[in-house]
C-alpha cells in the first residue's frame, strides 16, 4: 500500500512538473534582472557641475552631458529607465557607495586610484592627461628653460602649492606626483581657480601656484579667458595619465561589466583621449578661441 | 631659335637688368613695400608659406659669402696692422685702443639710448583688449609638455663665451660658427704678422683673392635682394596677426625710434670724426645710404662693401677700414643690443617688475651681453638670446619670446639698419688717414675688383 502510495505521489509530482508552467524571466543574469525588474537604473553621479561632463543647465532641472548621454544609452539597451543619484559628498564617496551597492554603477569623470580599488571595480572609458594650470612667475622662479628635460624633475621636486577639488583623484596624484608639494583642498573647482587668480587681499602673494586637473579642465580656462595665457600657462603631462573609469560594486562587475563594455566598444567608440573629447566638443571648449 | 625662346630670353635679361635698379632705397620704399603688403593682403595662406620659404632660401644665398669674406678680411687686416715689418707699435696701439675705445663707448650708448627710449615709451605695459589680442595668439603656443619624447633641447644655456673659442677654422667655417671663425681668424692674423713676409705672401696674396671674390659675390647675390624683400614681407603681412602689431605697438615704435636715433647719432659721428677735406668727393652723408641698404636688405654685412669703399674712399687706411668695419659689424651687433635692451625692458613692464635703478643697470649690462651673443646669427635666430636675460629677472620667457617672434619679420630690418649705421661709427672713429709708410698693398686688387661692379656699388651708394 505504501509503495502504490509513494508510487502515485512520485507520478503526480512528475506530471505536475511537466504540465504546470514556471514563472518565465526576462534574464538570466540575477544583476541585469534586478534592474528590469526595478524599471530604472540607478546611477551615481557627482555633486557637481562639470560640463561639459555632466551639468545642469542653469535654471533647468534637467542633466546634460557626454556622461548623461553614456548612463542613458546603458539605460535604453537595458529597456528600463534612469535615475541618478547626486547626493555624494564627494568622489572618493561616490566610489565607496557604488562599492557598497548604493548603486548600480557611478560615472563622473572618476579617475583611476589604488585606493578607490579598494572599493569598487573600474571600467575604463577615457585616458585624460594629467595637467596643471601653472603661475608663469612660479615657474619663471624654478630657474630652468621650460625646454630643458630636467624641467619636468624639478618642477616635480619643487615646494609647489596645488590646489584642487578636496577629497579627489588630484588631492591622491598631487601627493604621488610632487612629494614635496603643498596641497590645497577646495569645496568645488570654481573655487580653486579663484583662489589661482586671486592673490592674498593682505600680502598679496599667490595662494596657490598652480591647480591640478585633467587637460580637459584646465585648457578650457585659457580658452575662456584668453588674457590668463599671459599670467598663467597649462602644464601638460604627456607621461601621467589618468584612467577615467565608471565604477561597479562586486556583484556589479559580476553582472554589468560585460555588458557595459560591450556598450563602450560599440556604441561609445573605444576609450577616447583627452584630445578626441576636446575635439568632440570643439564648440563647448573653444567657443572663446573661434 | 624660336620666338618664345627669344621672348623668354629677353624677359629675363630685363629682369635681371631690374633687380638693380630696384636695390635703391627709394625704390624701396616707392615701389617694393607697397607691393609687398598688397600682395601679402591679397595672396592665400599656402601662398604666404612658399613665398616666405623662397625669401628665407634667398636669404641663404644672400649669407653665402659671409663666412669666406669675414675670415679673409680679419685674417688680412690684423695681420697687416700688427705686422712689426709694417707698423710701429704706436701705430698698432693707436688703432688698437682707438677701435675698442669706441666699441665699448658704441655698446654703451647704444644700450643706454635703447633704456631711455624704452623708459620713455614704455613697451608692455598693455591695454585689457591688447592683453585679449595676446593671449588669444598665445593659446596652444606656449603649453608645456612634460614627458613628451619629442622634447626640445634647451636654448638658454648657449651663452656666447662657450661659442667663440675656436676648434678647427675649417670646421667652425663649414659649421657656420661665425663667432669661433672672427677668432680664430684674428689669431691666425696675429700668427700671420709675426712672420717674415717672403713666407706669409702666397697665403696673404689667396685671402686677398678670396675676400675680392666673396666682396664681388655679395654684390652679385644682393641682387636678389628684392626679390627676398617682396617673399618676406608679402609673407609676413599675409601671416602676421595685425592685432599683435597693435597690441605692440609701443614696443614697434621704440624699436624704430631706436634705429632713427642711432642713424641721427652716427651722420654727426660721421661729421665729427672726418675732416671737411675727406668729405669733399662725397656727395651726401653716407650714413643714410648704409642706414638705407641695412633696412631694405635686413643684412647689415650687406653694408660691408660700401663701407670700405667709402672709407677707402676717404683715404682711411685700408686695413684698419677692413678690421674695423668687419669686426664692428660681426661682434658688436649693436641692433641686437638695443633690441634686446628694449626687449628686457618689454618683459618687465608686461610682468609688472619694479624699474630700480640697480635693475636698469642689470638690463642694459644684460642688453649687451646677449646682444654680443647674437654674432654669428641672423634674423629670427638673433631674438633667443635674451632668454638668458628673462631667466635671472625670472620673468616667463616662452610668452615673451613667442611675441617677439611674430612681430620679428617687421623688426629684423630695422635692427640691421642700427648695427650698419653704428657699426659705420665704430670703424669712422678707429681709422685713421692713410700715410705713404701704412699703404701695405701695392696691388690694389680689391678696390680693382670693387670697381668693376659699379652698377651695384652705386645702387648701394644711392
Amino acid at each position: 500500500m505504501l509503495r502504490f502510495l509513494l508510487g502515485c505521489f512520485v507520478a503526480v509530482f512528475f506530471a505536475a512538473s511537466f504540465f504546470s508552467p514556471f514563472p518565465v524571466y526576462a534574464a538570466e543574469n540575477v544583476f541585469i534582472n534586478t534592474i528590469q525588474e526595478r524599471g530604472y537604473l540607478k546611477v551615481g553621479l557627482p555633486p557637481y557641475n562639470t560640463p561639459p561632463a555632466y551639468y545642469l543647465e542653469p535654471g533647468s532641472e534637467d542633466l546634460q552631458g557626454f556622461d548623461i548621454d553614456l548612463a542613458q544609452g546603458l539605460a535604453s539597451k537595458l529597456g528600463v529607465d534612469i535615475q541618478f543619484d547626486r547626493s555624494s559628498t564627494n568622489l572618493n564617496q561616490l566610489v565607496e557607495r557604488v562599492g557598497a551597492d548604493d548603486f548600480d554603477f557611478a560615472i563622473g569623470k572618476l579617475g583611476l586610484t589604488y585606493k578607490r580599488l579598494y572599493n569598487a571595480f573600474p571600467i575604463q572609458y577615457m585616458s585624460f592627461r594629467h595637467a596643471l594650470l601653472a603661475d608663469r612667475k612660479f615657474v619663471a622662479s624654478l630657474g630652468i628653460d621650460p625646454d630643458d628635460p630636467s624641467f619636468g624633475e624639478t618642477l616635480r621636486q619643487s615646494k609647489i602649492k596645488i590646489g584642487s577639488i578636496e577629497n579627489s583623484i588630484w588631492e591622491t596624484e598631487s601627493k604621488e606626483n610632487f612629494p614635496n608639494a603643498e596641497f590645497i583642498g577646495f569645496k568645488n573647482w570654481n573655487a580653486a581657480k579663484d583662489a589661482l587668480i586671486n592673490h592674498d587681499e593682505k600680502s598679496g602673494a599667490p595662494i596657490i601656484d598652480a591647480i591640478y586637473r585633467d587637460v580637459t579642465e584646465i585648457k578650457p580656462i585659457v580658452y575662456d579667458k584668453p588674457e590668463l595665457s599671459l599670467e598663467y600657462v597649462p602644464i601638460l603631462f604627456d607621461n601621467i595619465i589618468d584612467r577615467k573609469s565608471i565604477y561597479l560594486s562586486e556583484k556589479g562587475k559580476i553582472g554589468l561589466f560585460d555588458f557595459v563594455d560591450n556598450y563602450l566598444k560599440e556604441e561609445w567608440g573605444g576609450i577616447k583621449s583627452d584630445q578626441d573629447i576636446l575635439d568632440e566638443f570643439e564648440s563647448f571648449y573653444l567657443a572663446s578661441k573661434s | 631659335m624660336t620666338a618664345s625662346s627669344q621672348a623668354s630670353k629677353g624677359f629675363s635679361q630685363r629682369l635681371f637688368s631690374i633687380l638693380p635698379a630696384l636695390r635703391k632705397p627709394r625704390n624701396f620704399f616707392f615701389y617694393i613695400l607697397p607691393f609687398s603688403i598688397i600682395l601679402g593682403r591679397f595672396i592665400p595662406a599656402s601662398a604666404a608659406s612658399a613665398l616666405n620659404d623662397a625669401g628665407v632660401t634667398m636669404v641663404q644665398i644672400i649669407a653665402f659669402p659671409a663666412i669666406p669674406l669675414v675670415l679673409s678680411a680679419v685674417m688680412i687686416s690684423i695681420s697687416n696692422i700688427f705686422s712689426v715689418a709694417h707698423r710701429s707699435s704706436e701705430d698698432r696701439l693707436r688703432f688698437s685702443s682707438r677701435f675698442i675705445v669706441a666699441l665699448i663707448a658704441s655698446l654703451i650708448f647704444a644700450a643706454l639710448l635703447a633704456l631711455l627710449l624704452a623708459l620713455y615709451q614704455s613697451p608692455g605695459t598693455l591695454s585689457p583688449d591688447a592683453k585679449l589680442s595676446i593671449g588669444q595668439f598665445m593659446l596652444d603656443v606656449t603649453d608645456i609638455h612634460i614627458g613628451d619624447a619629442a622634447a626640445s633641447e634647451s636654448t638658454v644655456n648657449n651663452l656666447w663665451i662657450t661659442k667663440i673659442i675656436p676648434s678647427n677654422i675649417f670646421a667652425d667655417a663649414s659649421s657656420g660658427s661665425t663667432l669661433k671663425v672672427i677668432s680664430g681668424s684674428i689669431l691666425a692674423g696675429l700668427a700671420i704678422s709675426r712672420l717674415k713676409s717672403d713666407l706669409t705672401q702666397p697665403l696673404i696674396s689667396l685671402l686677398r683673392s678670396i675676400n675680392t671674390v666673396s666682396v664681388q659675390l655679395l654684390n652679385i647675390v644682393l641682387n636678389l635682394a628684392p626679390l627676398v624683400l617682396i617673399c618676406l614681407i608679402a609673407g609676413a603681412v599675409s601671416t602676421i596677426n595685425a592685432e599683435i602689431i597693435v597690441a605692440l605697438l609701443n614696443f614697434t615704435i621704440c624699436v624704430f625710434l631706436t634705429a632713427i636715433a642711432s642713424l641721427g647719432i652716427s651722420r654727426l659721428v660721421f661729421r665729427r670724426f672726418t675732416s671737411s677735406r675727406e668729405r669733399v668727393e662725397i656727395p651726401s652723408n653716407p650714413v643714410d645710404a648704409i642706414f638705407l641698404l641695412c633696412l631694405s636688405t635686413g643684412s647689415s654685412m650687406s653694408a660691408y662693401p660700401l663701407m670700405f669703399q667709402t672709407l677707402k674712399g676717404m683715404g682711411r687706411d685700408e686695413s684698419e677700414v677692413e678690421a674695423s668695419a668687419s669686426l664692428s659689424l660681426l661682434i658688436a651687433r649693436l641692433g641686437n643690443v638695443t633690441y634686446n635692451v628694449i626687449a628686457i625692458m618689454f618683459a618687465l613692464n608686461l610682468y609688472e617688475v619694479g624699474l630700480t635703478p640697480v635693475r636698469l643697470a642689470e638690463v642694459a649690462i644684460l642688453g649687451v651681453v646677449t646682444g654680443i651673443s647674437a654674432a654669428g646669427l641672423t634674423g629670427v635666430a638673433t631674438v633667443p638670446t635674451i632668454s638668458v636675460a628673462l631667466l635671472y629677472f625670472q620673468v616667463p620667457a616662452p610668452p615673451v619670446l613667442v611675441l617677439l617672434l611674430a612681430i620679428d619679420p617687421i623688426l629684423t630690418l630695422t635692427r640691421a639698419a642700427t648695427t650698419g649705421t653704428l657699426a659705420m661709427s665704430i670703424a669712422v672713429i678707429a681709422s685713421v688717414k692713410s700715410s705713404s709708410k701704412n699703404i701695405t698693398h701695392s696691388d690694389d686688387t680689391s678696390l680693382d675688383l670693387l670697381d668693376q661692379s659699379s652698377e651695384a656699388s652705386v645702387c648701394q651708394g644711392e
